[in-house]
């Protein structure tokens, strides 16, 4: 217990000291990841789409070649990114850049983002092709038969449903991206651990320090997933439907063959209203 | 005799090894309600498929206007804007209303304005008695009215010729009724019609040419009357009477 009240008091400290300091990590934080995993989203769609452009026997030679090259260069990124630490990735890019070209990123967030987005991207373009070969092949050959063309087929049909699909895997990547974008202090950038290790640089107080980031990380993620949660349930639509009828008593059609038609049981009959008519008296 | 609005010509698909369709060859000409009947696996739905190509025939061609569009380099997607089809599993879009599953062929297709295409989609939906059901969505409906749903969403198009595939083979029997319904409607308003079904009184009843199928080549054609009164394939006759005895 007095451990307890220990901690609390040095985090309360902590805070009173650095709180803006905290605040100000977790908001680069959110930002990176937020803006990273849309472009990462967007990357993935596009190698999505580009994967999945058929082709036939019939189409051109340069038209074939050329769609086989873009699979084999996505599937290369996709590999490549996947395969390796974002970690290194960083290092790569932002100290790697100016060695080998002689320029380098002017400005520290453009490499994060730069960095953390084409990692998302390379595992965002396999979470949508599954999402897109998830979705009924008869929905594609629908779009299909009305005239739609490739790209008509994916934004209005296809895509819609898998990112439906695959939000729970968005949702994820986010998380991933809250958490992972810790490693971008590497590169000097100052998300919310780089604050952690400059505070604790200062004073000694790791752990009441490192209690404050863990609060800090799982506030984030789980408003993240509540949100989320939210945007799913607002994509599947309302549960119900309105109909529309200007005369509430037209039937609609199908109901032309109703079991009762021709009974006694029938509106139209004679013997309908005779009965209805002795039950009123 | 009027001009042809689409003809088969010496048609052949093989998957692998496997030959589904041999030389077929007819002719649809307008107003035609043409039904394809046959046993299963006889390549019913494959001539379909290869008709609106969704399936690539192996050889031959097919012909809509006096133009091969199973050649290369041919427009696919602007034929079929053409050439409406309706299939057995409906292949309604999920994540639309049904008024949004009438009206997106039109904007993004055809490129009508919003309300025009509105105006339209309501036209048709209110003909296959789809009105009321607009703001509904797919999973929410009848599979006989998502197949009425899915004839008025290619009726919107206003094509040329409708395909038919089996469209009442994944109802119960009180949702063909409704469908058939509509179909007949359609026919007796001239609409051009090409229907695979196993449906053999609509077939006798509502077409005026009908070809029967059998191992991937046609066995027989002609007028119904001929057809289903006096086969003259001894096939033909074999399928017929197990059809009739049911």
């Amino acid at each position: 217990m007095e451990k307890l009240v220990k901690l609390g008091t040095d985090m309360a400290l902590l805070w009173g000291n650095y709180g803006p300091k905290y605040l100000d990590g977790v908001k680069n934080t959110l930002i990176l990841a937020l803006v990273a995993t849309i472009i990462g989203c967007v990357i993935g769609l596009i190698c999505g789409i580009l994967n999945t452009i058929p082709y036939t026997q019939n189409d051109s030679l340069p038209k074939r070649f050329v769609l086989k090259l873009i699979r084999v260069v996505v599937r290369a990124y996709v590999e490549v990114f996947r395969g390796t630490p974002m970690v290194l990735q960083a290092v790569f890019i932002y100290y790697g850049l100016p060695y080998f070209c002689g320029f380098g990123f002017e400005s520290v967030w453009a490499a994060a983002i730069l960095v953390v987005s084409i990692n998302t991207g390379a595992y965002m373009a396999e979470s949508v092709r599954g999402g897109i070969i998830s979705i009924d092949p008869g929905q594609t050959e629908g779009a299909k038969a009305i005239g739609m063309n490739h790209v008509q087929t994916m934004t209005y049909v296809i895509l819609p449903q898998a990112l439906r699909n695959i939000l729970p895997q968005i949702g994820n990547n986010f998380i991933i991206n809250v958490k992972d974008t810790s490693v971008m202090f590497i590169i000097s950038f100052t998300e919310f651990f780089a604050f952690h290790r400059y505070i604790t640089g200062v004073n000694n107080m790791y752990f009441p320090s490192a209690a404050i980031e863990m609060i800090g990380y799982l506030c984030m993620t789980l408003v993240a997933s509540f949100l989320l949660r939210a945007l799913e349930k607002k994509m599947d639509g309302a549960d119900s439907y309105e109909l529309v009828q200007a005369d509430s008593l037209t039937m609609t059609a199908g109901t032309y063959n109703h079991p009762d038609r021709g009974s006694n049981f029938d509106e139209r009959s004679k013997e309908y209203h005779q009965n209805s008519m002795g039950e009123g008296r | 005799m009027s001009e042809a609005i689409l003809e088969v010509r010496h048609l052949s698909k093989s998957f692998g090894s496997n030959a589904v369709l041999k030389d077929i060859d007819f002719t649809v000409r307008p107003g035609d309600v043409t039904s394809i009947i046959g046993a299963s696996g006889s390549g019913k739905s494959t001539l379909l498929r290869c008709i609106n190509l969704l399936e690539t025939p192996t050889n031959g061609e097919v012909i809509f206007h006096g133009q091969n569009v199973a050649g290369k380099g041919v427009n696919a997607a602007s034929y079929r804007s053409k050439v409406g089809m309706v299939f057995q599993s409906f292949n309604l879009f999920n994540n639309m209303t049904v008024l949004e599953n009438c009206i997106v062929g039109q904007t993004k297709v055809l490129k009508k304005n919003k309300e025009e295409a509105q105006t339209n989609a309501l036209k048709y939906l209110e003909q296959v008695g789809m009105a009321p059901y607009i703001n509904a969505r797919p999973r929410q409906i009848s599979g006989g009215q998502k197949q009425r749903v899915a004839i008025a969403r290619a009726l919107a198009m206003e094509p040329e010729v409708l395909l038919f595939d089996e469209p009442t083979s994944a109802l119960d029997p009180e949702m063909v009724g409704e469908v058939l319904a509509v179909m007949r409607d359609l026919a007796r308003a001239g609409m051009t019609m090409l229907v695979v079904t196993h449906e053999m009184a609509f077939a006798r009843d509502v077409s005026n040419h009908v070809v029967y199928m059998a191992g991937g080549v046609i066995c027989e054609e002609g007028a119904p009357i001929d057809i289903f009164n006096h086969p003259k394939q001894a096939r033909t006759q074999e399928f017929l009477s197990r059809f009739m005895e049911r």
